[in-house]
């Protein structure tokens, strides 16, 4: 993999001079290493345009502050944090049907391209567990996580409220169609944060995406609430017994955007089509497990290039996992987040 | 009362034919227009900032969500008050009784204008957060296609009225994404036969409907629930104590909404201050308490988790909404009454719950008196058990809870049947005159008057009359007793010439009539009275005046009861 993000690296280097090169901010790290692989490489191939890369924290305030001055054109995002770079300005409309087919739209899931936005990969929050903790019953529900009686052991959980809020509903037996409704509530809050109570003296907090699948592995903690990207890197590449529980798995959406202050919004728009191909999507979710979001990439899904793991069974959004999946609502978490935030970091001062 | 003109049958390939198409099509349109009515009041409940998701945006300015709590149903009021004043030619909203009322009696459903205007006005009120139900408004809708049958020369009899019935199961079945329940409602409420003829394609429309809902639209249940289970065998006999305790609850939130309304009418003379001033209520009270406001869906689901209400909070939630429902429904708001129903019934579930699991009963958990609760609770209220032990059947698809709930819905039943009346709408009915309360033929006898069968021939006299001319009128039209009338046409008596021929005057033979019937005595009442009765016309006068408005024969009415006997048993029993 070493080798390979060097060659890649000299391949994009000699553009950097180019006038009209297309800069594309994304988050760094194995991520960013499958994304130059599948999806950025092929299309300076393919097109013969010259792209570089750079890396940014993910957030809407980064893309204010540095986009304008450092010249962003494309950038990677979390859909919520999109919504609200667009409803601020630091987004350029892309008119989806004038970049896409009706078919392709429809073709999109599970949510469609909007004004500023073009779903490009989903990743999902889920529950993992170290097997060798339990040797007899594993846990297989969300509500597993909550039970300490039969699953006693520490819990690795984010310090945030992202995630948990709506794994505590959906373990009071909320159907996920009802969660985010709830949630808008101060009963359904009051609700959730009970039910954290319950497992309160059982939490290990982490603030890194990296550090739950650690906590697994060394014993910190015995379930983890995390990324699937991250349990699937330890459980394969650091050959750590983990398993993944895809019931109450999160899925949030990670799209593409272009910056309002681009000086090329064409090339960009030629990028963002060429990087949401299906091909392109399926080569992407071959190299790490962030499954694509149009239904036809699933068709062409195989085997990791590194591992020879074949790879449809451990994307968040395959089609054969069962139990129950959420889309996370980009909406509801752009307009809650200083109320989310608030009544989290209430409840974690004090005994509620 | 029939005045359908009956034409003459089609053969029956013909007629399945007609039936099947009548189910499909109506079937697929009244769901897709209960999706639609679904939809448009869940865009008026976030841009209105009713839906919990709205408000929480505007988290951050508090005073405009206050705001916008009162003056939305209070505006909302007002608008749905000046429609219904201005533009409908009743002035009230339509609802399940006038379906029943329509089918019934094979007649057309109000005008199809009024039909339109009340069904948006339900979606504005249940838009803007009033207190009332969407299911009523959705079963309207579903007759209006039902209806537009009305007009098809098909052949086949009662068409009308079986596709009504087509349109109203096809709405339940969408509504609860539950097709059985969706054909036994439109029996038990609507038809209340089970006849081949209209049970059969009822059927299809219901499935239609189901089709569309789950399938092409893939929409959520409107209430899906994973229970275990019933844990312990005493909790069917809690089950039977909490029927008896939402059947209380149920005869006073009819009582209550049945005694709103005209009381509001007498205090606000203007019906559109009527609903401003409900609508107003419903918006201070949801500033302490938001639970109250609109359909309430999430607080039915947080009904069914355990300790999500507290004690005192669960009472006075419960006593609220009955208030503001019989208020905003009294007042003239658009819409039904079996959705807040729901949700006062599950809010009574859990607090029986609560109060069994203060006193240390071991028990299954809340979800489960939340659902014994709002069945039972709203099966008094709609009048169908069967259909509520069946929703809940499909929704949960649990057999041991279904048995539960279907405890807690017959002992409801089985008192409020008894202290209120079979359910609001009969009771409704009723005080429009239509009584179901003795069954469908009752109904039927009673709506019929005997002034429609006067004979034309009977034979009338004055004092001034000799005996021997009148004995001879009475003798070529083959009468036997004369009616003897005043000057002013007041009825004196009846005069019945003797066979020895020694009466001097008309006068002096007068007897007075054994039996009087009015212009407002209805079929069942007359047969009833008729009963001894020996002669062969009965006088008809004027309630009002007193005068005389001409005689039934006995013979006549005896033929009246038998057709329409047989015409309801040729209905019940229609194989195709």
């Amino acid at each position: 993999m070493r080798l390979f993000d060097l060659l890649l690296f000299c391949s994009v280097i000699p553009a950097l001079a180019a006038a009209d090169e297309l800069k594309i901010v994304s988050w760094g790290g194995a991520y960013e290493a499958a994304q130059r692989a599948a999806v950025i490489a092929p299309f300076a191939a393919e097109t013969g345009r010259s792209v570089v890369v750079e890396t940014y924290d993910g957030s809407w305030t980064a893309l204010s502050e540095h986009g304008a001055i450092h010249g962003w054109d494309v950038v990677d995002m979390l859909a919520d944090q999109a919504r609200i770079a667009c409803a601020r300005g630091l987004l350029l409309e892309i008119r989806p049907q004038s970049l896409f087919s009706s078919e392709a739209l429809r073709d999109f899931t599970p949510v469609r391209p909007d004004r500023c936005a073009v779903p490009q990969n989903a990743y999902a929050r889920v529950m993992a567990y170290d097997d060798r903790a339990f040797a007899g019953v594993k846990p297989t529900r969300v509500e597993d996580f909550f039970d300490t009686r039969r699953f006693p052991g520490p819990r690795a959980v984010q310090r945030s409220p992202d995630g948990i809020l709506e794994w505590a509903l959906l373990a009071e037996g909320v159907p996920p169609e009802q969660v985010y409704g709830l949630l808008s509530t101060d009963r359904g809050l009051r609700l959730a944060f009970r039910k954290l109570d319950s497992i309160r003296d059982d939490i290990v907090w982490w603030d890194e995406p990296a550090e739950p699948a650690e906590m697994l592995a060394d014993g910190r903690a015995i379930m983890a609430a995390g990324f699937n990207g991250r349990f699937f890197d330890m459980a394969q590449r650091g050959r750590v017994p983990i398993d993944i529980v895809w019931d109450g798995r999160i899925i949030g959406v990670e799209v593409w955007a272009i910056a309002a202050t681009t000086d090329t919004p064409e090339i960009a728009r030629e990028f963002i089509l060429h990087a949401t191909k299906p091909a392109a999507m399926a080569r992407f979710a071959t190299r790490i497990p962030y499954g694509p979001t149009r239904d036809s990439a699933f068709d062409r899904i195989g085997l990791n290039p590194d591992t020879g793991v074949p790879m449809r069974a451990y994307l968040p959004n395959a089609p054969q996992h069962g139990g129950r999946a959420l889309v996370q609502d980009s909406g509801w978490y752009a307009n809650t987040e200083n109320l989310r935030q608030r009544r989290f970091r209430n409840w974690l001062g004090g005994p509620d | 009362m029939t005045a359908e003109p009956t034409p003459p049958p089609a053969p029956p390939l013909l007629r399945v034919l007609v039936l099947t198409g009548v189910a499909l099509a109506v079937g697929s349109a009244a769901s897709f227009a209960a999706i639609a009515l679904v939809e448009l009041v869940s865009v008026l409940n976030l841009g209105l900032l009713v839906a919990p998701k709205a408000r929480v945006q505007w988290e951050s300015m508090p005073w405009l969500v206050a705001v916008t709590t009162v003056l939305v149903p209070t505006l909302g009021g007002l608008v749905v008050g000046l429609v219904h004043k201005k533009f409908m030619t009743g002035g009230r909203p339509l609802g399940p009784p006038d379906v029943i009322e329509a089918v019934q009696f094979h007649k057309p459903l109000p005008g199809l204008r009024d039909g339109l205007i009340s069904t948006g006005t339900a979606a504005l009120s249940l838009g803007a957060g009033a207190s009332v139900g969407q299911y009523g408004p959705m079963v309207y809708l579903g007759a209006i296609f039902g209806s537009f049958t009305q007009r098809l020369r098909s052949g086949v009899p009662n068409l009308a009225s079986i596709a009504i019935g087509c349109g109203v199961a096809a709405a339940i079945a969408t509504a609860f994404n539950a097709p059985i329940a969706g054909v036994l409602f439109a029996h038990e409420v609507v038809l209340r036969h089970y006849a081949t003829r209209a049970f059969a394609p009822v059927t299809v429309s219901s499935v239609t409907g189901y089709v569309m809902a789950n399938v092409i639209f893939d929409r959520p249940a409107l209430f899906r629930i994973e229970s275990p289970g019933i844990a312990h065998g005493y909790e069917f006999a809690l089950m039977a104590v909490l029927g008896l305790l939402v059947a209380a609850g149920a005869i006073v939130f009819m009582r209550l909404l049945l005694a709103v309304g005209p009381t509001l009418a007498r205090w606000i003379r203007r019906p559109e201050m009527r609903t401003a001033m409900a609508g107003l209520a419903v918006g201070l009270t949801a500033l302490a308490l938001p639970d109250v406001l609109g359909i309430g869906t999430s607080t039915l689901r947080f009904a069914t988790i355990d300790g999500a209400f507290g004690l005192g909070e669960t009472i006075v939630l419960i006593f609220a909404k009955i208030v503001l429902t019989a208020l905003c429904i009294g007042a003239g708001f658009s819409g039904g009454a079996f959705s807040p129903s729901l949700l006062i019934g599950s809010l009574t579930g859990v607090l029986f719950w609560t109060l069994a699991d203060v006193a240390g009963l071991p028990n299954s958990g809340a979800a489960i008196y939340a659902i014994g609760g709002m069945m039972g609770f709203a099966s008094a209220v709609i009048g169908a058990p069967l259909t509520c032990i069946l929703i809940v059947f499909e929704l949960t698809r649990n057999y041991d809870v279904t048995i539960a709930a279907m405890v807690a819905v017959v002992f409801s039943n089985l008192v409020s049947h008894r202290a209120f009346g079979r359910s609001l709408f009969d009771v409704q009915l009723a005080r429009r005159g239509i009584d179901f309360s003795l069954g469908r033929d009752r109904a039927h006898l009673a709506a019929m008057h005997v002034i429609d069968f006067l004979q034309p021939n009977a034979v009338t006299a004055t004092t001034k009359d000799t005996p021997n001319s009148v004995a001879d009128r009475l003798h070529k039209k083959g009468w036997r007793e004369a009616f003897v009338l005043d000057r002013d046409g007041n009825l004196l008596g009846v005069f019945t010439p003797g066979s020895n021929g020694t009466i001097a005057s008309v006068e002096d033979a007068l007897s007075p009539a054994r039996l009087i019937f009015h212009d407002t005595t209805d079929l069942a009442d007359a047969m009833e009275r008729l009963r001894g009765f020996v002669g062969d016309a009965v006088p008809v006068v004027s309630s009002k005046s007193g005068k005389y408005l001409g005689a039934v024969s006995e013979a006549d009415l005896v033929s009246a009861w038998l057709d329409e006997a047989a015409r309801l048993r040729k209905e019940e029993n229609a194989p195709v």
